[in-house]
């Protein structure tokens, strides 16, 4: 009886003190690993194997766009390779920086291309990104849907941003969260205005907005568009749109990740919700490394009412009972979801 | 076993087998991918149509009409744009898939399945109707009577080439877009679908931009009827105006190849086509439909064998795009997906009230720009010397030109068409000067084909115009009315109120003009128009009062996207006097543009207490001239508004009243009179009505022999207080 499940990469900031280590843990013997040292090796680059390994975590060192992003890459993508023989993949997404994972583990990419991708995206966010993001909660602690708030919060979101000299949208819906980004003058708006304002996401860019088209211009300009090739599995985008394998318009998907992706509000709820619309898996199984995303993949299917889920407890008590999320950087979920050694 | 078991099976094994069934190479006209992605769509639409047998099975399902034969609309959707407007065939769901795959970020699997399964969260309709329809996709959901999408797609067509010269506020398609509109052969033959094809091509021949793709998805057979060989082309090759395209709808590639050239011609040249694809029904008509009990094993066998599904697995195959392996594997995914999303749909809501049904039966009401009224300027400049007589009592003809002139210039989406309105100026002079004001393109002299003048305002309307159409007597409304009552009544209740053709019709109707005309120009019911859920119907009286109910229809149409019918009482047009000849007593002067008279407010004249009259149209003109003779105990009360009724106000004008007479000049049958007797029963107030008989209209002087008089409402109003006492 094989299991379906649908794949989700986590994006930036899931890399984090718990997770020095993990490559060395889980991967330590795959053999992509050194193919993606040495990549970082030919840029001058610290290689990922000893930014894993090193003795502690230091933000600057390892929390910036040009660490980052390739160790969550590293981990993220391993992981995909090592799932269970029974879990049969039904679709691939991925949450910001997820999505670049999500296009190699769906073979759109080679698994080096998707590499060069991500550390070319973001060592240019880390060296040119403008601005910032913040959370900014839309759900209580019960995780029980509030779209009246949701849309009054977008409403204010909107009226900040459209004043004269700041800069403030949506960058992320996280389903219960969402992600603003903007320029330092307009997350200071949201912070003295909002009711309840998140944090700070340190060492993010305004990912998803206006602000970083010049990155995404760099992307495309530094990087070639027949890297992409056709998914092997279908592939959920940040709009919800599915790419399908053999089926999918290439030069379109290329012009999606390198163009709208990064300049428009990136919809992982919708993207999760997809994924259980149209292809309702019996599982999600988000990858390593850390399980910070489990949260909205949870809220996302709890804002559809999936599986009769209406808040945090129905979410929890449904893990309880047969999981529907499986988060392999959890110690407790990953067995059930890893091949056996 | 079940044919669709049979087709699956049959499937499965000549793909395994490479038994494909012959037929020409790919041509080319499609890429690998958007070929594959064709063959998704037709993969899905088929894996529907078994998952929603089975899901009928288990209970969960209630509609089995499938698509199976005809998926290679898939090709027709790709040589369209998601914002052409498409009017749909019920067996299309494969074109619905296709276009889904041009809009980012569509669940159209899910959403399907929503549908089948009558779920409360279906997008389209609501779980009121398994229809195909997307306010994303520009799909209206279309479940109808035969062919009767077809005038209004008509319409449609028509409104893309006005907007480019008035662009209305609400205007919903864009200005390059074309109209779609598909439809089975057998519904080729429906007087609905010649009567729109003729429509078409007479505007076409006249140089009438109307961008419209005919789609005739030609099967061979309507339920157990088969279409004579050869018919669909023999009717359709040589239609004046509408030029004919043929496609091998079981062929991805020729059927993309000639749609894009069908749709380039409507497009670029912006004239009506009909694209004629051959296909094949498998399965029967529905779940319920067995096939082989009226056409032998040999035929149905024949048509499986023709399966376009595994048509395109030898395309596809051909042109190198998928292996039959890899056709074999989608197809096989691809029902083991919606099997699963089958199971997760059963366990969604469904409505369960009154209420919850009937929560779209009326449009939601949509903000419009403000307006001041008809700009003086405009004013003085379009009445002219008219302005002088608007100080003078006038008849009502009078005023509801008036009126319609004011709210033509107030709003320029206001566009009116029926038979004779221009240039002629109505048969009664009503729109006299109308199209001189504001030309030919707001003021259109139609055909005599009144299902193409509703269909006209209902594609009119769902563009954001706000048409005003007429029909010329109450009588040719009946050839018509599906397209009020299947179509436009209908439409935000199968949409949930996504989409909208809010429309004023005026119908010229009602007896008492002096011997003239008989039946069909006096015709006394309105039955027809009370029953429709959602439609308002009023009926003036005076001219000033029609000239205010007019502009709260407007209102109700422009502003709540209503479909309102007027019912104008033709005998009260040219009407003067009311006691004697010369007094000019129903003459009235006409009510400055900002005056309405709101929806359910009655008009109450006199203070009577001993006998309250209720009446409407004609009715009320009678009735003023029996309470005249009655003296000051009687008052009339005029209804104005007949469907809904005007219920609480009318309770509450008829408050004090000893008595209530109800006068109907409709046939006692069915029409206003028994609702009104009803009404005071359940009210507990005691009526009693005097009606027209249960007959037609005589021509020549026993014109008014079967409908209630002055002399004979005020014997019944005697009688009434005689008993009192």
């Amino acid at each position: 009886m094989t299991r379906t499940a649908v794949i989700v990469c986590p994006g930036r900031g899931s890399y984090n003190k718990p997770e020095l280590g993990t490559l060395a843990r889980h991967h330590g013997a795959r053999r992509e690993l050194a193919a993606f040292d040495a990549l970082r090796a030919a840029e001058g680059q610290e290689t990922v194997t000893m930014l894993d390994g090193a003795a502690r975590f230091e933000a600057a060192r390892h929390a910036v766009g040009g660490a980052a992003s390739p160790l969550i890459y590293a981990a993220s993508y391993l992981d995909a390779q090592a799932l269970a023989e029974d879990i049969e993949v039904a679709a691939v997404t991925g949450n910001s920086m997820g999505w670049y994972i999500a296009l190699a583990v769906a073979g759109a990419l080679s698994a080096g291309d998707g590499f060069r991708l991500v550390n070319t995206m973001g060592t240019l966010m880390e060296a040119k990104g403008a601005g910032g993001q913040m959370l900014a909660p839309v759900w209580g602690e019960d995780w029980r849907p509030d779209p009246a708030r949701k849309t009054a919060l977008l409403a204010q979101v909107a009226e900040i941003g459209a004043r004269p000299g700041q800069a403030l949208s949506l960058s992320i819906d996280l389903g219960g969260v969402l992600v603003l980004a903007g320029d330092n003058a307009g997350l200071a708006a949201a912070e003295a205005e909002l009711e309840a304002p998140g944090p700070r996401l340190p060492n993010h860019a305004a990912f998803h907005s206006d602000l970083v088209a010049p990155v995404a211009a760099e992307g495309r300009a530094s990087l070639p568009a027949t890297m992409v090739g056709q998914p092997e599995r279908p592939l959920i985008d940040g709009r919800g749109h599915v790419w399908w394998p053999k089926a999918s318009d290439t030069a379109a998907l290329w012009e999606y990740t390198l163009g709208y992706q990064v300049t428009e509000p990136y919809d992982f709820a919708r993207a999760i919700q997809t994924a259980a619309r149209e292809f309702a898996p019996d599982l999600f199984i988000l990858t390593g490394p850390g399980g910070t995303l489990g949260g909205a993949i949870a809220q996302s299917l709890i804002a559809i009412g999936w599986r009769g889920m209406a808040d945090k407890t129905g979410f929890q008590t449904r893990q309880a009972g047969t999981p529907i999320l499986l988060s392999m950087g959890r110690e407790d979920q990953r067995s059930a979801a890893v091949r056996p050694a | 076993m079940d044919r669709a078991e049979i087709v699956h099976e049959n499937f499965l094994r000549r793909v395994a087998a490479g038994d494909l069934p012959p037929g020409n190479p790919p041509d080319g006209s499609l890429t690998d991918t958007e070929a594959v992605a064709l063959f998704r769509a037709q993969c899905l639409s088929r894996a529907f149509d078994r998952t929603s047998r089975a899901m009928q099975k288990a209970g969960t399902g209630f509609y089995t009409i499938g698509s199976s034969g005809h998926e290679g609309m898939a090709a027709v959707a790709h040589a369209l744009r998601p914002t052409d407007i498409a009017f749909l065939h019920y067996r299309d769901a494969a074109f619905q898939i296709a276009r889904s795959q041009q809009v980012p970020g569509q669940q159209i699997a899910w959403d399907m399945a929503l549908s089948f399964a009558c779920a409360a969260e279906d997008p389209i309709s609501g779980g009121r109707h398994k229809v195909l329809g997307s306010k994303a996709l520009t799909i209206p959901p279309q479940t109808s009577t035969i062919a009767s999408h077809l005038p209004k797609a008509v319409g449609a067509a028509f409104s893309l080439g006005l907007a480019r010269r008035h662009p209305p506020e609400h205007r919903a398609l864009e200005e390059d877009a074309i109209v779609l509109c598909s439809f089975g052969d057998a519904s080729l033959n429906h007087s609905t679908a010649q009567g729109a094809i003729n429509t078409a091509g007479w505007a076409s021949v006249q140089s009438t931009p109307l961008p419209l793709l005919f789609v005739c998805e030609d099967n061979g057979i309507g339920i157990s009827v088969k279409t004579p060989k050869g018919w669909v082309e023999a009717s359709m090759r040589h239609r004046p105006g509408v030029r004919y395209f043929a496609a091998d709808g079981l062929d991805l590639y020729d059927t993309h190849r000639v749609a894009a050239e069908a749709a380039a011609y409507v497009r670029t040249r912006r004239k009506p086509a009909v694209l004629h694809l051959r296909m094949v029904r498998l399965y029967g008509h529905a779940g319920a439909d067995v096939a082989t009990s009226y056409l032998s094993r040999a035929e149905v066998e024949a048509e499986e064998a023709n399966d376009p599904l595994l048509h395109s697995v030898r395309l596809l195959d051909a042109a190198g795009a998928l292996t039959p392996e890899e056709a074999r594997a989608i197809y096989e995914e691809t029902c083991a997906r919606t099997d699963r999303i089958a199971g997760e749909v059963a366990t969604r809501p469904h409505l369960a009230t009154a209420g919850d049904v009937m929560a779209s039966l009326i449009p939601p009401p949509r903000p419009c720009r403000p307006t001041n009224g008809p700009p003086p300027e405009a004013r003085a400049e379009t009445f002219g010397g008219e302005f002088k007589a608007m100080d003078q009592p006038q008849p009502m003809s009078r005023l509801i030109n008036w009126a319609l002139t004011d709210l033509m210039l107030e709003h320029p989406e206001i566009v009116a068409m029926g038979e004779d309105v221009g240039r002629k100026g109505g048969v009664y002079g009503v729109t006299q000067r109308l199209q001189t004001r504001f030309g030919p393109d707001r003021v259109i002299d139609t055909l005599l084909d009144e299902q193409s003048i509703l269909g006209l305002a209902i594609g009119l309307g769902h563009n954001g115009f706000v048409p005003i159409p007429e029909i010329q007597f109450l009588a040719y409304l009946h050839n018509a009315e599906d397209q009020l009552r299947g179509e436009a009544a209908t439409l935000p209740f199968f949409s949930r109120g996504q989409y909208t053709n809010p429309m004023v019709l005026r119908i010229a109707g009602l007896g008492y003009q002096k011997g003239f005309g008989g039946h069909f120009h006096n015709d006394n019911s309105l039955g027809v128009l009370r029953d429709i859920p959602g439609l308002i119907l009023a009926c003036p009286s005076t001219g000033a009062e029609a000239a205010m109910m007019l502009r709260e229809c407007i209102r109700l149409a422009r502003e709540e996207q209503r479909v309102v019918v007027f019912v104008e009482p033709i005998a009260l047009y040219p009407m003067r006097d009311l006691h004697a000849a010369g007094d000019g007593g129903w003459m009235t002067r006409y009510p400055a543009p900002s005056e309405r008279i709101g929806l359910g407010e009655v008009g109450v004249h006199g203070e009577g207490t001993d006998l309250a009259i209720v009446t409407y149209g004609n009715g009320h003109y009678l009735s003023r001239q029996a309470a005249a003779r009655l003296g000051p105990r009687v008052r009339v009360i005029d209804l104005r508004w007949l469907a809904p009724l005007p219920e609480a106000a009318l309770l509450e004008a008829v408050e004090g009243c000893a008595r209530v007479l109800i006068v109907d000049e409709c046939r006692r049958s069915g029409n206003v009179s028994e609702a009104l007797m009803t009404l005071m029963a359940e009210a507990g107030r005691p009526a009693t009505r005097i009606a027209a008989e249960d007959s037609f209209i005589a021509t020549g002087p026993a014109y008014g022999a079967t409908m209630p008089s002055a002399d004979s409402i005020e014997a019944a109003a005697r009688s009434l207080m005689g008993q009192d006492g």
